[in-house]
């Protein structure tokens, strides 16, 4: 075998060459650039200036990247909490063989194609205090009409948002696990007379439980990308109530033009980013299940 | 749907080839009996569905509405009377500009794409070198970086290489973060592949091209669909580097042109909706035509 | 907020896709203007253009780019090979910016040259274009003062008067809160709806001196105590409710606070003159029926500014790239176009008030001449025309006072800590 094995052609690494330098001058040279910037001032205009550890010394001072990054996580946490149980109990439902589950579940699947602007500009428009389904509530129950700008409230709307465009995707993985349990499982559960939901509690939740990791390590990396929602819907506001960090970054680096200041908050970004990643994969013990796998 | 979407299909790659699973599980789906049904989730399922169906009724009903109708009636009053009005102004504001830009960047994306990772996904499956180990490394790092984050230097880059303001300038990055992803997928798929077709083919003496050609090719067609989809999904539905990287009306894309329908010509909301429904067909149609493989795209074989 | 002033500008959707398409070509010799996407003018400039260059045997080329990315793209170009001749700007602090890294041509001496195009410009509108003693740029569009839009028959039906002075407003406030109507419409999702409050209150308290000081850098120039009081009276506004329960999601963008107004839902508006522009477009009837009603903002009893100064966007302006290889040419364009009939004739065609005198007559002949008279002279009148601050401070500091201003409106931020947050940024 030792002989076979030497006169295999192999590729080198010229192979993957194109795409090294492709992803490392577009994926990897910026977080390169990113922790330059951020030592320098830039307003866009002209060349970036040498300004030592200026922006990171403000940083600290910032209230705004004190309260994004709560938010954020406020965020984070709250479609994670929203989005886990429903996505967990609607994917278990749709995967029954009903013909009428899977005509619903189609239905539910709809908001997976419309993008986030399109998704961000329906809501905007629904909610809108005068013309929207606001104006009619309040008119009937006496509620506020003033959804968006309510810094309580508008929160609440965002996460709702999130949760109507991300439940169906979420669904979809845990219908698509909950299809594989097998039908033996609740067959003799049945047979033990538990009711549905001691079945679903004692055999579907248990047996998803990867799907349950894996959909929640999705959620809560792909946090960091709800920044394009928060900007159609609220803009960061009423005042500052709904502007996580990503918008504060945006907001610091292209309309105030501060692109050094901007750039530090990038950093702190990647490394919130990569951090939370981390953790979660962590904890989950994501990376030792995916490794069980790729052994099979 | 942006990155996030992206993501599962990633997933896709750890476990074993995705169709047949589905197939498998679908068959026993369908042996199992159950006799009691479930109110608790079906009750809820129904809210779900209104929740679902309001939003929908209201972007198509609005679509249809005259402007002053829109303005008087509730958003959820049947329309008075049913006009294309506010599609024909869809087309004027430009529609057809925008679907055409955002379909370049989506071929082009995709194009890019598969031509760098297929022989990279070849190469780390296949070679034994150094560098292509660490490379994957690096892909994987790459999976957790956030976009936004390097939006100022890639702002940077691109303005630098005079590409501000082309479509060039959101295809390179778009493919760029498409790419880890991307190559997880592909990789994934060639590791179903047994080492010993590719043995057996380079003991006849084929070259690492016609080893490529011959067998990774025809053997990857499912990752290279999945991958095709997430590219094309992703660059679709992008909205932040054409935000922040072109600007001009010849080189809008549709979410951006939905924005600016916004901003830019005041209180239109029958336009505006006439215009995500009009930007939501092709997806739809991918749907209609495609979806087993557009759900396998965005999901599949995720499962345990 | 210029975004919005303009895209409103544009009367029709129908003609709003039409004339843009940048491709500049560079190896031409000859003008190259750059400005914002905006069909009406865009057209106006183009056939001034078209004239010009025929006239003048030269290639003039027009190049448009959205309002919100323009200021970003104009950062980028100027200084680099793909710049161009002549550039629209907004004038005061913006235009500044470009003057500090010497990038734009002092135009004093041109305007020397040529008296009678120097003073065809009303002066408090040319003013805002004058940098360090200099002029660097040339009104170019109508101005766009901020006045104070009421609904006529809202007034009628519950039999009261507009308000020409503070406490009059403050009396129209509790009265049509009484009667369920929304006193004021602010459509505070936007920030800068919010500052006109500010801009008005500050000048009418301590004049126009106030606002100068800050623009120019002053030290403790926010901290003056107009300022506070100004925002104390924002703040005693909402507490009234002179706004409503829901300003802070109504946004101006969408159309929605027009209709209130419109509708009688709101009895009162603050914003700029482009508001007839909405109205136009989206409540025919309403402006058809003669129902807009319009008024300077009212005069404070014991301020110290001038009752007739004025807030707004006094004009844009077209100022020549230092880098230009056609800078005579670029100025003759300017100096030849800008003040001549054709184009201001042009421009009140579509629908603009020039800034440029003795132009009465011709605007009484036009559509609504009643609200385009009305602005010409409240302009032509004005001792003072402060520029929106938003543009006329660098736009680090514009985004922290936007930011800033809508949490002293919900009540999340006191007057002295904004003057605090803002003195930071000077």
């Amino acid at each position: 075998m030792t002989s076979a094995t030497t006169r295999v052609q192999r590729p080198g690494a010229l192979w993957a060459a194109p795409a090294l330098i492709f992803f490392g001058i577009f994926g990897l040279a910026p977080i390169v650039i990113v922790a330059g910037l951020s030592f320098t001032t830039w307003d866009g205009l002209g060349n970036p200036e040498w300004a030592g550890l200026h922006n990171w010394r403000t940083l600290p001072s910032d209230k705004l990247v004190g309260s994004g990054l709560m938010i954020t996580l406020t965020l984070t946490v709250l479609t994670w909490a929203t989005q886990t149980p429903l996505a967990l109990a609607f994917g278990a439902w749709a995967a029954g063989p009903q013909r009428i589950r899977a005509v619903v579940s189609t239905i539910f699947f709809l908001p997976l194609l419309l993008s986030t602007a399109a998704i961000a500009l329906i809501w905007q428009a629904l909610l809108d205090p005068t013309f929207g389904l606001p104006a009619q509530w309040s008119e009937l129950t006496g509620l506020s009409a003033n959804v968006l700008g309510d810094p309580d409230l508008a929160l609440w709307a965002i996460v709702f948002v999130l949760l109507w465009q991300f439940l169906p995707f979420h669904m979809l993985l845990y219908q698509a696990a909950a299809k594989q349990i097998p039908a033996s499982l609740y067959e003799a559960a049945e047979i033990d007379g538990a009711s549905p939901l001691q079945r679903f509690w004692r055999i579907t939740v248990p047996q998803l439980r990867h799907t349950i990791i894996a959909s929640s390590v999705l959620m809560i990396v792909g946090s960091m990308t709800y920044f394009e929602t928060v900007l159609l819907l609220t803009g960061g506001g009423p005042g500052t109530a709904t502007r996580i960090l990503p918008l504060h970054m945006y907001l610091k680096g292209f309309s105030a033009f501060e692109m050094g200041y901007a750039s530090a908050i990038a950093v702190l970004l990647v490394a919130v980013g990569t951090g939370l990643s981390l953790l979660v994969v962590r904890v989950s013990g994501y990376s030792q299940m995916t490794s069980e796998r790729e052994g099979v | 749907m942006s990155t996030i979407t992206a993501r599962p299909a990633g997933e896709q790659a750890e476990s074993v080839t995705p169709a047949r699973s589905a197939k498998r599980s679908a068959a026993r789906a369908g042996s199992r009996r159950v006799s009691r049904p479930a109110y608790g989730a079906g009750i809820g399922a129904a809210i779900w569905l209104v929740l679902v169906v309001v939003p929908l009724y209201f972007l198509i009903a609005t679509s249809l509405r005259g402007s002053g109708d829109y303005l008087s009636a509730g958003p959820l009053s049947i329309p008075e009377e049913i006009t294309l009005d506010a599609y024909r102004r869809a087309f004027e504001v430009g529609f057809l500009k925008f679907l055409t830009n955002s379909l370049i960047v989506a071929f082009g994306a995709i194009i890019l794409v598969l031509a760098v990772a297929l022989p990279a996904a070849f190469a780390i499956v296949r070679s034994k070198s150094r560098v292509v180990r660490i490379g994957f490394t690096l892909f994987l790092l790459g999976l957790a970086v956030p976009a936004q984050a390097v939006i100022i230097p890639i702002y940077l880059l691109i303005t630098r290489l005079h590409l501000y303001d082309s479509l060039t300038a959101v295809i390179l990055p778009t493919a760029a973060f498409a790419l880890p992803v991307s190559i997880v997928v592909l990789t994934s798929s060639l590791r179903d592949v047994p080492s010993s077709l590719y043995e057996a083919m380079s003991l006849d003496g084929a070259s690492n091209f016609q080893i490529f050609w011959n067998l990774v090719l025809p053997l990857s067609r499912s990752g290279v669909v999945t991958v095709t989809i997430f590219v094309g999904l992703n660059a679709w539905n992008n909205f932040l580097f054409p935000l922040v990287l072109t600007q001009s009306m010849d080189t809008r894309v549709l979410p951006l042109g939905l924005w600016e329908f916004q901003t830019q010509y005041g209180t239109d909301v029958p336009g505006l909706m006439a215009a995500v429904v009009l930007s939501a067909l092709p997806v739809l149609a991918l749907y209609l035509f495609g979806r087993r493989q557009l759900l396998s795209g965005l999901a599949a074989g995720i499962g345990k | 907020m210029l975004g919005s002033a303009l895209a409103a500008l544009a009367l029709g959707l129908t003609t709003a896709c039409g004339t843009s398409g940048p491709g500049a070509d560079s190896d031409k010799a000859g003008v190259e203007v750059w400005m914002v996407e905006d069909a009406s003018v865009n057209e106006v400039v183009q056939s001034a253009i078209d004239t010009y260059s025929k006239n003048a045997g030269i290639d003039g080329e027009l190049v448009t780019y959205v309002n919100d990315a323009y200021k970003q793209r104009i950062q980028v170009a100027l200084g680099s090979p793909e710049s161009p001749d002549v550039f629209f700007n907004w004038g005061g602090g913006n235009l500044a910016q470009y003057v500090k890294a010497n990038q734009v041509v002092d135009l004093t001496e041109a305007m020397e040259a040529n008296p009678e195009f120097r003073d065809a410009f009303l002066p408090s509108v040319l003013d805002v274009a004058k940098i360090d003693g200099s002029y660097y740029g040339v009104p170019m569009q109508g101005v766009l003062p901020v006045v104070l839009f009421y609904n006529k028959k809202v007034f009628k039906e519950v039999g009261v008067e507009p308000p020409t002075t503070y406490s009059e407003l403050l009396d129209l406030v509790d009265t049509f809160k009484k009667e369920g109507i929304t006193p004021i419409v602010l459509p505070g999702a936007q920030a800068w709806t919010e500052l006109m409050w500010l801009e008005y209150l500050t000048d009418r308290i301590g004049g126009a001196e106030v606002f100068q000081a800050i623009a120019e850098g002053k030290e403790g120039a926010w901290k003056d105590p107009a300022i506070i009081k100004a925002l104390e009276m924002c703040q005693d506004l909402v507490e009234r409710g002179a706004f409503g329960d829901n300003f802070s999601s109504l946004t101006s963008d969408n159309g929605s606070a027009s209709t209130v107004l419109a509708s009688g839902k709101g009895a009162m508006y603050l914003m700029g003159t482009w508001e007839i522009s909405n109205q136009q477009e989206h409540n025919p009837d309403f402006l058809a029926d003669g129902n807009l009603g319009f008024i300077a903002f009212p005069a404070l009893e014991d301020g110290k500014g001038d009752p007739a100064a004025i807030v707004g966007n006094p004009s844009n302006y077209f100022s020549v790239n230092s880098d230009s290889d056609n800078v005579d040419e670029a100025i003759d364009f300017l100096v030849e176009t800008m003040a001549s009939d054709a184009y201001v004739e042009d421009l009140i065609e579509i629908g603009h008030v020039p800034a440029v005198a003795g132009i009465e007559d011709k605007l009484a002949e036009t559509e609504h001449s009643e609200f385009t008279t009305f602005t010409y002279q409240l302009v032509a009148e004005a001792p003072s025309f402060t520029q929106s601050w938003d543009q006329a401070i660098p736009p680090a500091a514009a985004e922290t006072m936007l930011t800033n201003l809508q949490l002293v409106f919900l009540g999340d931020m006191t007057p002295e800590e904004f003057a605090e947050a803002m003195e930071a940024t000077q």
